[in-house]
């Protein structure tokens, strides 16, 4: 190997150096300064650098080329790099700049149920965005898991979980008695008949509650309603805390895609399945409530530059499959039982 | 510490205490048997994990308790494979790691079931992090062989197995394309579930970290060869501590709160 041969090794060594120790920094800064930091002007200089060497290597190095997964690596990887900077903020800039392609690379949608929307709050900036289409919202809904869990706490701290199912019982023992579900209410609502208050599930809306009874020796059956949205005041003389938890398994926006007054597109979108459409995914972020009704609000990232991300990372694990896998395994099957201890088999 | 009066504590307790047995019977000179034993503890931590699959009743990879129980489960089979194929010796480290391993599931972390948040129904959960559990075990193989090379013992002649230099290279060999898969279908899951292939999280970078560290470790062999092996074997341990301070210290610590913090 000749000495600028092994000057653009040491270079590339350095600079994978330099990336582990500027990761670990990276790690204890956190996520939001580490974006920043990764997509700063000198860590640019960093990522240009590096394809700069990356595609040195591959006409320095003849083996690069004449090993074909060894190839495969090494240009996965400058895939993944440029696929990174085209997709990047000041990709997108630049998209602008030299192609009059402008796209929102990031930014959130609210829309309340039953309306339409193509604005885009930006991020990282007061600046709305608009799409060339609408997304409009039909329906937004949260699933659960079935059946919640009453969790009965003592006040010296222990903890009991039961199924929040009617008929549950639950024996707590040393005195503090015993925990019965009675009732499950999908929509609690309460109402006063004959100077007694009466509870009841209307149907429609949504206020799940259990009715509770606790049994102790020597005391009145005593009951309780345990609500899962609101877990209301503990009374300091009261032995036992109780709450109703109900762990919510997905959550659902219907939506329809509008452009030029038709549906051109429909997805029910869950957390792991976005929608994609006209170059951007959308993705379910938050949910709320205020006095005009239910809404959600959607994550919009644009699509720039993922597919040659995408390309880049299947060079990558062909080429390191290929080349620490595959060929190790052809070769110990054409020539076995050839390998022993003092000739072991190389990578390189 | 949490003991845990359960049939999965009971599970746990035994699979620690035969592969510790194991380990003393292959220390004291009775390979075959202890290998028996190691066999044996294998199938008494197999029989754990999927006991908790079934209380769980989703694949037990969510959190550290789970993902501590398969790496136990999983020392026998990559051991036998290094014994059977690769002729890598060290069988009574993996016994030793495979009860270690096992501890912090018997005695740190809780065994509450928990039901899979939104973000982990994906198909994409079981490989990204089985995929992670046999590269760790790997490396952590590939560890101990550099260990054993930097205190320069040897196998004996009339055993077989290849010298603690190349047996670490063939190691991360293996353990590299699995540490590879992980991180990309990580990247492609988090593209799905969170809107970003990589989202800057203190995991993310720290499984990047590894991962570079060990891309250095192939130029660095590359350049020099078997000519500096203490370095090689440097390289090889410092990818083993980087892995452990991301799958421990990462969720452990407050410091790198981030969107991984439910596998705590």
């Amino acid at each position: 190997m000749n000495r600028f041969k092994r000057a653009v090794l040491w270079a590339a060594l350095i600079a994978v150096v330099l990336l582990t120790w500027l990761s670990i920094y990276g790690a204890f800064v956190g996520a939001e300064r580490a974006r920043g930091f990764f997509n700063s002007l000198p860590l640019a200089v960093y990522w240009f650098a590096s394809i700069a060497l990356l595609v040195a290597g591959i006409f320095l190095f003849r083996r690069l080329t004449r090993v074909p997964a060894l190839l495969l690596m090494h240009v996965g990887c400058i895939l993944v790099v440029i696929g990174a900077m085209w997709g990047s903020k000041a990709g997108h800039a630049m998209q602008k700049n030299l192609l009059g392609v402008d796209k929102i690379p990031e930014g959130q949608m609210g829309i309340y149920e039953q309306m339409e929307e193509n604005r885009v709050q930006v991020a990282d900036g007061n600046n709305v965005g608009e799409l060339p289409f609408f997304v409009r919202l039909k329906d937004f809904r949260m699933e659960y898991y079935e059946p919640g869990q009453l969790i009965v706490q003592s006040r010296a701290g222990q903890t009991w979980r039961m199924p929040a199912e009617a008929g549950q019982t639950l024996s707590l023992g040393d005195g503090l008695g015993t925990v019965a579900i009675q009732r499950v209410f999908e929509n609690f609502k309460i109402d006063i008949q004959q100077d007694e208050p009466v509870a009841y599930d209307e149907p429609g809306g949504s206020n799940p509650a259990l009715e509770v009874t606790i049994e102790r020796p020597g005391a009145p059956l005593g009951r309780r309603y345990v609500f899962e949205r609101r877990p209301g005041h503990r009374n300091p003389n009261d032995p036992l805390a109780m709450s109703y938890i109900k762990m919510v398994s997905d959550y659902v926006s219907e939506l329809e895609i509008v452009a030029d007054g038709k549906v051109v597109a429909t997805k029910d979108i869950e957390v792991n399945h976005p929608l994609h459409y006209g170059g951007y995914h959308f993705y379910q972020h938050r949910y709320g409530e205020d006095r005009f009704g239910e809404y959600t609000v959607l994550m919009v990232v644009s699509d720039s530059g993922l597919n040659v991300v995408y390309a880049g990372y299947i060079l990558l694990i062909g080429g390191i499959l290929w080349h620490f896998w595959g060929r190790r395994a052809l070769d110990r099957l054409r020539t076995r039982p050839a390998i022993t201890a003092d000739a072991p088999g190389e990578y390189q | 510490m949490e003991i845990k009066y359960t049939i999965q504590g009971i599970l746990i307790y035994s699979t620690i205490v035969v592969y510790l047995l194991a380990f003393v019977v292959t220390i004291a000179g009775r390979a075959r048997a202890g290998r028996w034993l190691f066999f044996g503890g294998f199938l008494v931590a197999a029989t754990s994990f999927v006991y908790r699959w079934l209380d769980v009743r989703h694949v037990p990879l969510q959190n550290l308790f789970e993902v501590f129980l398969c790496l136990g489960a999983i020392c026998y089979p990559i051991s036998w494979i290094c014994r059977r194929f690769l002729r890598i010796g060290g069988q009574w480290a993996d016994m030793l790691i495979g009860a270690i391993v096992l501890f912090p599931a018997g005695f740190v972390f809780h065994a509450r079931p928990m039901q899979l948040p939104p973000a982990l129904q994906s198909w994409l959960f079981a490989p990204h992090v089985a995929v992670y559990m046999l590269a760790y075990i790997f490396m952590a193989k590939a560890a101990f062989q550099a260990g054993e090379q930097l205190l320069n013992r040897r196998p004996r002649i009339e055993q077989t197995w290849i010298p603690p230099e190349q047996a670490t290279y063939e190691l991360i060999g293996i353990g590299f394309p699995l540490l590879t898969l992980g991180l990309l279908l990580g990247s492609w899951w988090g593209k799905l579930a969170w809107g970003h292939y990589w989202g800057w999280d203190p995991k993310e970078l720290w499984s990047l970290a590894s991962w570079l560290v060990y891309i250095g470790y192939f130029h660095w062999r590359y350049m020099y060869g078997k000519k500096l092996p203490r370095l090689n074997s440097l390289w090889a341990l410092t990818g083993m501590a980087t892995i452990i301070i991301t799958l421990l210290w990462v969720n452990l610590s407050r410091i790198f709160a981030g969107l991984h913090s439910y596998a705590t």
